[in-house]
Order: C-alpha cells, then sequence, then structure tokens
C-alpha cells in the first residue's frame, strides 16, 4: 500500500476535534496566510527527517493541553494555529535546524524593519 | 473597541505570528534547508489531491454514463481505475471502498459506529461531526431525526438505509442527480457535489450560474 507522507501526517491527528487542523468541506481550511506556511513547514521539515511526525504529534497535544490548563474552555483566545505556531517553534530547536533565540532575533529584525518602512 | 481589553492583545498577536512565520521561512531559506517552493509543493498536495474531487469526479461521470455507474456500484474500486486518478488513490484507507445509490425511494447515510473509518481518497477529510459519538449513536437510532437536523426532508416513504463502515469497507453515497442540471457537463456536475452529499446527510443543490 502507498501512502503520501503528507496524508499519513494529516490523518494521523484525526484522533480528537482539538488535534485536528480546521477544516471546510473535505478541504483543510486556512484563515490567514501565515496557517498555510506554517502547517507546510511543519510537514516539510519532518517529511525531510528532522523529526519524526509522532513527536511533532506529541509535542502539539502538549501544547494544547497547557493552553487548556491555563485557560477557560470557550475563551475565544483559542487558536489551532497559534498551538501549531508554538509546537513548530519547540521543534525546529529541539532538532537543531535553529539556535535559540534565533528565530526571535530574526523576527525582531523584521518588525523593526517593517516599522521603520511605514 | 476600547472597552475589549483583549482586542489589542490580538492584534498585536497576528502582527507577531506572521512575522514569527516569515522569520523562520526566511531563516530556513537561507540555511538551505527549504527552497522557496517546498511549502508549495506540499499544500499543492492537499488543495489538488486530498479533497473530495475524486468522489465527484465519479459521481459525475455515473450521472452521464449509466454503464460507469452499474461498473461504479458494483466495484467501486475497479471503477477508480478507469479515471485517471493520481498514485496512491485506492490505497490509505481506501483500499475497500463500496458506493451505495440513492433511488427515489432509498436513502443513503454512512457512519462509522466504531471510530470513525471514513473513504478519505473519495471525500478528503472528514467533518468534525462524523467522529461525535452522539452523531454516531443516534444516526443509527433516529436516522430520519438526525437527517432532518441535517435539513434533509425526506418523504415518509422514502427507506433509510444506515451503512457502518469499518476497516475492511469503507461505504459512501451516489446521491440523485438533481433536476434542472440536464444540459450540464461532467465537469459543472462535479461542481455541485459536496462531500455532505456523497455522506447521505445533504442533498445536491443546483447553484445558480455566475
Amino acid at each position: 500500500m502507498f501512502t503520501k507522507f503528507e496524508h499519513f501526517a494529516v490523518t494521523s491527528l484525526m484522533g480528537s476535534p482539538e488535534e485536528a487542523p480546521p477544516r471546510k468541506a473535505g478541504h483543510l481550511h486556512f484563515d490567514r496566510d501565515w496557517e498555510k506556511m506554517a502547517f507546510g513547514v511543519a510537514i516539510a521539515l519532518s517529511k525531510q527527517g528532522h523529526y519524526e511526525w509522532e513527536e511533532f504529534r506529541q509535542t502539539l497535544m502538549e501544547t494544547i493541553k497547557e493552553w487548556e490548563d491555563t485557560h477557560e474552555l470557550d475563551d475565544p483566545e483559542w487558536d489551532y494555529y497559534q498551538c501549531w505556531l508554538t509546537t513548530l517553534e519547540k521543534l525546529v530547536v529541539r532538532a537543531g535546524v535553529l539556535e535559540p533565540g534565533e528565530l526571535e532575533s530574526q523576527m525582531f529584525q523584521f518588525m523593526n524593519c517593517k516599522s521603520k518602512a511605514t | 473597541m476600547t472597552n475589549y481589553p483583549n482586542f489589542q492583545y490580538s492584534r498585536d498577536r497576528e502582527t507577531f505570528s506572521a512575522a514569527k512565520v516569515k522569520a523562520l521561512e526566511s531563516l530556513l531559506i537561507e540555511k538551505g534547508v527549504i527552497t522557496g517552493k517546498t511549502v508549495d509543493t506540499v499544500l499543492k498536495y492537499f488543495e489538488t489531491e486530498m479533497g473530495p474531487f475524486n468522489g465527484a469526479k465519479l459521481v459525475a461521470r455515473a450521472w452521464v454514463d449509466p454503464e460507469f455507474k452499474k461498473r461504479l456500484v458494483a466495484d467501486c474500486n475497479a471503477a477508480c481505475k478507469e479515471l485517471d486518478f493520481p498514485a496512491g488513490m485506492s490505497g490509505a484507507e481506501g483500499e475497500h471502498m463500496r458506493i451505495v445509490e440513492n433511488t427515489p425511494k432509498i436513502h443513503n447515510v454512512i457512519v462509522c459506529t466504531l471510530c470513525s473509518c471514513y473513504p478519505w481518497p473519495t471525500l478528503g477529510l472528514p467533518p468534525y461531526w462524523f467522529k461525535d459519538p452522539t452523531f454516531r449513536a443516534r444516526v443509527v437510532r433516529e436516522p430520519r431525526v438526525v437527517l432532518s437536523e441535517f435539513g434533509m426532508k425526506l418523504d415518509n416513504s422514502v427507506e433509510v438505509r444506515v451503512w457502518d463502515s469499518s476497516a475492511q469497507i469503507r461505504w459512501w453515497v451516489l446521491p440523485m442527480r438533481p433536476a434542472g442540471t440536464e444540459g450540464m457537463s461532467e465537469k459543472e456536475l462535479a461542481a455541485l457535489l459536496t462531500p455532505e452529499a456523497m455522506m447521505g446527510v445533504a442533498t445536491v443543490q443546483v447553484k445558480p450560474r455566475t
């Protein structure tokens, strides 16, 4: 049986409503462009072997649990892809793809650059 | 707006998240971990292969070709091979698919009472409620009530059949072709199909042409 990694990765997330990505009419549903990018990067890095998909999945569940433990269940601030992004940040450092702090400094450089330009 | 203290926080969070993902992407490209095309390739898979397109194509073909319909109902997997589907289409949870045909006398609906077995290759990603234990239990016990909650009004003379998927067989539904679609092409017909219609919880609606 031939299974594409992309297919495997997404179907493995269907264990619980919290863990499964938002979807609409049979498709993945993204509200913002950065969600798409975070989603694609997470799958691409695992496909390349930087971490096992199961490790991403477990870390995502831990991240969601941490959020749930510190917020009310009906908190409107709940955001699936925020948890996804937090998971991805943890994984890139743990896998040694990025140094700790490297992402933050690049991000602030971008933000400062942007605010100067506007 | 100033009455909502969270508002500012949300907007900041959005700016932060967008900047963070952009920074991540640029660092990964700079380090040669990914290229500008890597993520597009991954996303393209989900946009073109993992969705309800295949099911829609099969149903549209069955609507215009009665002989194909017979073959599809008799052996779904063999009929899948007749259409030009991407490799892996009949793998991964789609190995043993069976389709059941709706008629004016029989309405079919699919469920998986044990877990959430679902014909991914034809219908794409399952909706949240498909896995919901209440839906799973109720659709077997009182299918007409559940269907009416989905907005489906079935005549009392129509027999409702509930098909319970398992690891061995994944069921899906061949909906009835709606009236007013006589002149439509196969492509136009495929565009009318939704996963819900092919699960048996909705009828096919004819959208006004734009």
